[in-house]
């Protein structure tokens, strides 16, 4: 089981949105991380094959996804970021919807559905129309919906934008559960939800991969660039326009800074053990994050 | 077949289109059918500036009327005329109103017009047209002679006096019996003038409201990227899509029908629909009674409905906002309808072929179409060329929508 990127690009017009990325993926749980226009959910488009490429294209156990049509689809799980749902449909109703434009016999489907909304905690809202439920509620009928056909491979565009604390555990939990011998890709720019989960990490900027690995790896990069000190309050200021300031507290008069820097910023600062979210914001800085 | 249950499920689940099928109906068979038999159609005049003044005695007034309409034996003969028209006048001199109704009345006067215009007296101003109430019944004779005269005039008149045009009219004029049978009429001149030409043009306004968002209205909930990568894709769904909306557009015509006719049953009943429809226009051509009339203009509007919902299904497909598509479908049938006052009339029945643009009424006309040298005459051609049309749509629907969805 492996997918394959090669040589992805998509521009619109001049712009370069996706710019000749390359992976291969087997089984195991892949996030995707970036800031927004970073160029992650056209990719995920492309490798969903709703979107053609302008050049390169992706391969499913060597075959060409654009050329195996429905048979690509049957192995695919999506989740676009903007999910749409039918306000007028039940939970249960909109599944059975999907189910059938999946081609899953309603013999069947019937008791996926059943079996789908207990796994994302709905089972108490199969009946009730969609437009009452919340954000997090919807989100997680969009789980629902992708995991349906049991995917080989599961692509996710922000699974967890909406949903409480509580909620991404729970998903969190379920996908990692889900991955086994599947493929999972899930896009976010929350970089805990990558560092909990994801086996290998692939950080976008300007439509191309700039850093991949596991997050061992990848939080390794940032070693000896993430540095805590105390300075005078009134001071914090001038230390965000002059460094990335990945957290900032308050103590008495003074203020901890928690920074990204090449070097040693000041003769006070002390290095810390970095995080992914030190090596996200040393890549993207804070506000570009 | 289950996913087409599913997509169709959906299309009536949404607020609007029950909305639009509510107001539909209401309007269609509550106001133009009930209320327009019982009230304001046929019900006993109390105002004689509004006919919403009248009373609320429809069904015992058209029951009256038919009464006395069948006292003249069911034929229109010189002789028959002559005495509804003497009736007509013994009432009116006794202060009484006429039990055949005021409708029956003005297609009297409609034919006398028509067939005896020397007897129109002028010096009686805005009365003059009034002629029932003051011409010599005894000198109303040869009535299907001076139709027959009148007709052949129109056609003279109308370029249609020549060659195989003059034939094909005259001939299927030829096979129009006479004399012709008589019931009280009005009730027929109703539906088949009045409410069945509308029913088309009220269909469009809702079938505009809930089918064009049937491909745009996905891009508008945001779920194409979704539908997109399920193993059925865009290929079945577009299909069931088009098929929902040809179902709904045939079920909102069967419901339109079905309570348009019990109400016509109800209050009309089925006197006269052996009659031709000659009653209703005189110098009509078709030989057909009122219930083949009847018959087309159903399939008239149905097959319009249909071939209509075809190019609003096209327009939705190739626009992704709801209002364009509502605003396009709306000018693809009234826009043409509006432009054809300002053309000539070649345009004028070239565009009465697109879906819904025309009207069922054709049926009372005597318009053809020269096709390859041939004439045919037009209810022929616009029962049949829309729903092509509308159909011949449909595969560029399912083409434009899935292109578009790909880019």
């Amino acid at each position: 089981m492996e997918l394959t990127l090669d040589r992805l690009t998509k521009h619109y017009g001049r712009k370069i949105a996706v710019d000749c990325v390359s992976a291969r993926l087997g089984p195991g749980v892949y996030g995707l991380l970036g800031a927004n226009g970073a160029g992650k959910t056209t990719l995920m488009r492309m490798l969903c094959a709703i979107l053609e490429p302008t050049s390169g294209q992706v391969f499913w156990d060597g075959e060409d996804t654009a050329a195996m049509g429905a048979a690509y689809r049957t192995v695919l799980g999506y989740l676009p970021q903007d999910f749409g749902y039918y306000p007028g449909y039940t939970a249960s109703e909109f599944l059975a919807y999907i189910a059938a434009l999946k081609g899953i016999p309603r013999s069947i489907a019937a008791g996926r559905v059943r079996q789908l909304l207990r796994t994302v905690g709905l089972q108490g809202a199969a009946d009730r129309k969609l437009r009452t439920f919340s954000g997090g509620m919807k989100q997680r009928v969009g789980i629902a919906q992708a995991l349906l056909n049991d995917p080989q491979i599961l692509i996710l565009d922000e699974p967890t934008a909406g949903l409480d604390p509580k909620e991404r555990v729970h998903l969190r939990n379920l996908l990692a559960d889900y991955a086994g011998d599947r493929i999972v890709i899930l896009s976010t720019h929350i970089v805990s939800d990558v560092e909990a989960i994801a086996d290998r990490v692939f950080v976008m900027k300007d439509g191309k991969f700039i850093l991949r690995g596991t997050v061992p790896e990848l939080v390794r990069q940032a070693e000896g660039k993430v540095w805590e000190l105390s300075v005078p309050a009134d001071r914090v200021r001038a230390w965000q326009e002059d460094f990335t300031v990945v957290n900032l507290r308050h103590e008495g008069d003074r203020a901890v800074l928690r920074l990204v820097a090449d070097s040693r910023p000041d003769g006070h600062a002390v290095p810390c053990t970095p995080t992914m979210e030190d090596l996200y914001l040393y890549h993207f800085g804070a506000e570009e994050a | 077949m289950e996913l087409f249950a599913l997509e169709h499920k959906k299309l009536w689940r949404r607020t609007g289109t029950r909305l639009c099928v509510a107001l539909c109906f209401v309007y269609m068979v509550i106001f133009c059918g009930v209320l327009n038999y019982q009230w304001f159609g046929f019900g006993s005049e109390a105002d004689a500036t509004s006919a919403f003044g009248n009373y609320f005695d429809g069904w015992s007034q058209i029951r009256a009327s038919q009464a006395r309409a069948a006292r003249y034996g069911g034929v229109l003969t010189d002789e028959t005329f002559q005495r509804m028209v003497a009736d007509l006048q013994r009432d009116d001199a006794a202060g009484l109103e006429s039990e055949l109704g005021r409708s029956e009345r003005t297609l009297f006067n409609g034919w006398l017009g028509q067939l005896y215009p020397e007897m129109e007296e002028q010096d009686r101003g805005l009365y003059s047209i009034l002629m029932a109430y003051y011409v010599d019944t005894s000198q109303l004779t040869g009535f299907y002679a001076r139709r027959q005269a009148v007709l052949e005039e129109f056609l003279h008149s109308q370029g249609q006096g020549v060659g195989p045009e003059w034939e094909l009219l005259l001939g299927m004029n030829e096979r129009v019996e006479e004399p012709f049978r008589y019931q009280w009429t009005s009730g027929w001149q109703l539906l088949l003038g009045d409410a069945l030409p509308d029913m088309g043009t009220v269909m469009a306004l809702f079938l505009a409201i809930v089918l064009s968002s049937t491909f745009a209205g996905e891009w508008h909930s945001g779920a194409a990227a979704l539908l997109l990568t399920t193993e059925r894709g865009w290929h079945s769904l577009a299909l069931v899509k088009v098929l929902s909306g040809l179902a709904f557009t045939a079920e909102l015509f069967t419901l339109l029908t079905v309570g348009g006719v019990a109400a016509q049953l109800i209050w009309l009943g089925t006197a006269g629909w052996d009659m031709p429809i000659q009653l209703i226009k005189l110098l009509a051509v078709a030989p057909m009674n009122m219930l083949q009339a009847e018959i087309y203009e159903y399939g008239y509007a149905l097959l319009g409905a249909l071939g209509y919902a075809g190019v609003v299904m096209l327009l939705s497909a190739l626009v992704k906002s709801n209002v364009l598509a509502l605003l396009l479908s709306l000018a693809a049938v009234y826009g043409p309808a509006i432009a054809a006052q300002y053309l000539p009339m070649g345009a004028q029945k070239a565009l009465d072929l697109l879906p819904l643009v025309g009207s069922s009424a054709d049926i009372f006309r005597t318009n053809t179409f020269r096709i390859f040298g041939h004439y045919i005459w037009s209810p022929y051609l616009l029962l049949a060329v829309p729903v092509l049309l509308g159909l011949a749509c449909t595969p560029f629907a399912v083409l434009r929508w899935s292109r578009r969805m790909r880019t």
